[in-house]
């Protein structure tokens, strides 16, 4: 008797439990990038475009069901370990979406903690191709891919630089190192020759030694894959001032207004790959006008954080809840022009690259080759 | 030969850098035997001030040499009384206490000033005016940059005014005494505290120095910059005899050298590997560094 009582209560508790969370009105949205650390810069770029995006949705009527939309920043400092640790508080703390996060080598652990779980995840910024070739089922990619972005560079490299060599520098994470690999491989495939590819160590700031070595080497095109623009500053700053007369190729890390902001006239001349973003396209603005006053201007992947953001919290309003799989069913559906690109995800929960190659003039990143039609803008 | 002198070039200057930091730690080691782990934190604070107050002079329109040793000196200035604060906050209240707490607390001090950083100036790198470092010496292939000679100068007129000031002055003497014995040096009325932080003063603004050379050398500077250079300039005073302010200029010229040479001819992803090899081979053979820690004349 004592014990079939027990197990009323314990099924009343459940049930009451479970009404409970239906009944719950907040939505929460997790973030997650490097708060702290060399990585800091682009976490709070990520976190503030996702903060953008839900003051926008509050302003258009905010999303019905839900009172409030709480956003809950975790730091991963780009370290795998931390990645996962915060991928299970945000599990706790009952998040089922997440924005995040920033370096691959921390979305590719932590994606899998949340998953599991069956925690939708939109990477804006992590553009190794494990993050979706894994099979995972509620991982989603805002931003392009590296093997994309590599063959791009090649592109650029053989058709308008009309380059016969190639000197790299990466700084060694699954992003970094990853893609420079990847156009080592492609750039020897198209006859480009590798004259060397070399890897600094994070934290550095003197790069003279291997600086020197590529000037004696002198190489069409010194590729410089960093995880971090400042220290792609800091590359260009002394690459210029030993008198490296190779055309400088980077990435999507190093495209951030810190890059000039940091090595102001070095910075001229850089060319970079990154994703096509329209200024003028009604999204942008919006998003540009909430975002600026008051984080100032946009980091290279505040954008995609706010457009991750969005995608999350349409789907969730369409759905009507935060069920995963109805979420995901909503996610895939989408189709629209977002701040960044025209939102439309695929089977493998990316979204499509655009890149371009953009330049250094003036202190500014202009557009400046369209790999489709091989023109300048 | 070109690619040999460039590299040579490039070895000196980045080994400047670290004998300057590598002084505080071999003096404040000297006198009180603790390794002051805070001390990297010297010299990212320096760097700050300095790009600070050499942004405003700029924006005021000051020449050039006004803008360099202003910030400058305000920079040594300021750390030199940040150091005194630290030593009067962390460390002298367990200077009876076990080494290690004092090591500890040291720790805690470096994490704290860090972050005390980062709080106040922001987790971006911070840039430095790059108007004042332009240009330089070209001879064939090899670049020498006036930032470079710049660098090399102001380190060795710093070494030089820091030998006179420890061989040569009344306060040189009453560091060298409180060195060799607090108890003794005490009672024929040398002030310890006073000589103690006027240890911590100058090593601080040897590496607040050095901040403001790293921050115009290489373009900016950022919160946790006094991590990667403060282990290795540590690293540097251990090599050349912690304790010992010869030993320490030596091994932070040595560090500089093998990273750069390792990174040159060797490959760039091993030359803290070098560095540290170096420094446990010479361990190895002479245990307290290449010129010793007990030389007690040089000692500080």
């Amino acid at each position: 008797m004592k014990r079939l009582f027990m197990t009323v209560l314990l099924a009343a508790a459940v049930i009451m439990l479970g009404s409970g969370m239906a009944f719950a009105k907040t939505l929460k949205i997790g973030t997650m990038g490097p708060l702290t650390g060399p990585y800091a810069a682009d976490g709070v770029d990520i976190k503030n475009g996702v903060l953008t995006a839900v003051e926008v949705m509050k302003a258009n009527g905010g999303i019905p069901g839900f009172d409030a939309i709480e956003v809950l920043p975790q730091d991963t400092a780009c370290e795998p370990r931390q990645a996962v640790a915060t991928a299970n508080k945000l599990i706790n703390e009952g998040v089922k979406g997440v924005v995040g996060s920033y370096c691959s080598s921390a979305t590719l652990p932590a994606s899998e903690v949340l998953d599991e779980e069956s925690i939708v995840m939109i990477t804006p910024a992590s553009t190794n191709e494990k993050v979706t070739s894994r099979g995972l089922e509620y991982m989603f990619r805002m931003c392009g891919r590296d093997d994309d972005q590599g063959a791009i560079a090649v592109k650029f490299m053989l058709d308008k630089v009309k380059a016969k060599s190639i000197y790299l520098v990466d700084d060694k994470t699954s992003y970094s190192q990853g893609l420079a690999d990847g156009v080592e491989k492609m750039s020897a495939a198209a006859g480009i020759k590798v004259l060397g590819h070399e890897h600094v160590n994070q934290g550095d700031k003197d790069f003279s030694a291997i600086l020197t070595k590529v000037k004696q080497q002198n190489p069409d095109v010194f590729y410089m894959s960093m995880q971090n623009s400042a220290t792609g500053a800091l590359m260009l700053i002394q690459a210029r001032r030993m008198g490296i007369k190779a055309t400088v190729l980077a990435q999507d890390a190093v495209y951030h207004p810190q890059l000039i902001e940091i090595a102001k006239d070095a910075a001229n001349d850089v060319y970079l790959t990154f994703g096509f973003i329209d200024d003028n396209a009604p999204a942008y603005k919006e998003f540009y006008s909430a975002y600026q006053p008051k984080f100032g201007n946009p980091g290279a992947y505040s954008g995609y954080a706010y457009d991750s953001a969005m995608a999350y919290m349409m789907a969730v309003k369409a759905a009507g809840s935060t069920d995963p799989a109805k979420v995901k069913a909503e996610l895939m559906k989408l189709d629209y022009d977002g701040a960044t690109k025209h939102v439309k995800f695929k089977e493998n929960g990316d979204s499509g690259s655009n890149y371009i190659i953009r330049k250094v003039e003036n202190g500014k990143f202009l557009n400046y080759w369209n790999p489709a039609t091989g023109e300048l803008y | 030969m070109e690619y040999f002198l460039q590299q040579l070039i490039n070895g000196i200057t980045l080994g400047s850098v670290y004998a300057l930091i590598a002084l505080g730690y071999t003096m404040v080691y000297g006198i009180i035997q603790l390794i002051n782990f805070a001390h990297g934190e010297f010299f990212a604070a320096g760097g700050y001030v300095g790009v600070i107050f050499m942004s405003y002079l700029l924006s005021q329109g000051a020449p050039a040499w006004v803008c360099l040793s202003g910030s400058l000196i305000l920079a040594m200035a300021y750390c030199a009384m940040l150091a005194v604060a630290v030593e009067k906050v962390a460390y002298k209240p367990l200077r009876n206490s076990s080494r290690l707490s004092v090591l500890l607390s040291a720790l805690g001090m470096s994490i704290f000033l860090q972050n005390g950083l980062m709080l106040t100036q922001g987790v971006y790198d911070k840039a430095y005016p790059t108007e004042l470092t332009q240009g330089g010496f070209e001879m064939g292939n090899v670049m020498l940059s006036y930032m470079q000679l710049f660098i090399v100068s102001l380190t060795a007129f710093l070494l030089v005014a820091l030998n006179v000031l420890v061989f040569k002055t009344r306060i040189g003497k009453a560091m060298r005494s409180t060195a060799q014995d607090k108890v003794m040096s005490a009672l024929v009325g040398i002030n310890a505290n006073r000589t103690i932080s006027i240890t911590f003063a100058i090593g601080a603004a040897l590496a607040a120095a050095a901040g403001i050379m790293v921050g115009l050398y290489y373009g900016s500077v950022r919160y946790d910059m006094g991590f990667v250079p403060g282990i290795k300039a540590f690293a540097a005073a251990v090599l050349g005899g912690i304790g010992n302010i010869t030993g320490a200029m030596i091994g932070g010229f040595i560090i500089g050298m093998v990273e750069i040479f390792a990174a040159g001819y060797i490959s760039g992803e091993y030359k803290d590997v070098f560095a540290f090899v170096i420094l446990i081979a010479v361990l190895y053979f002479r245990p307290s560094g290449i010129m010793g820690e007990n030389v007690d004349d040089t000692r500080v």
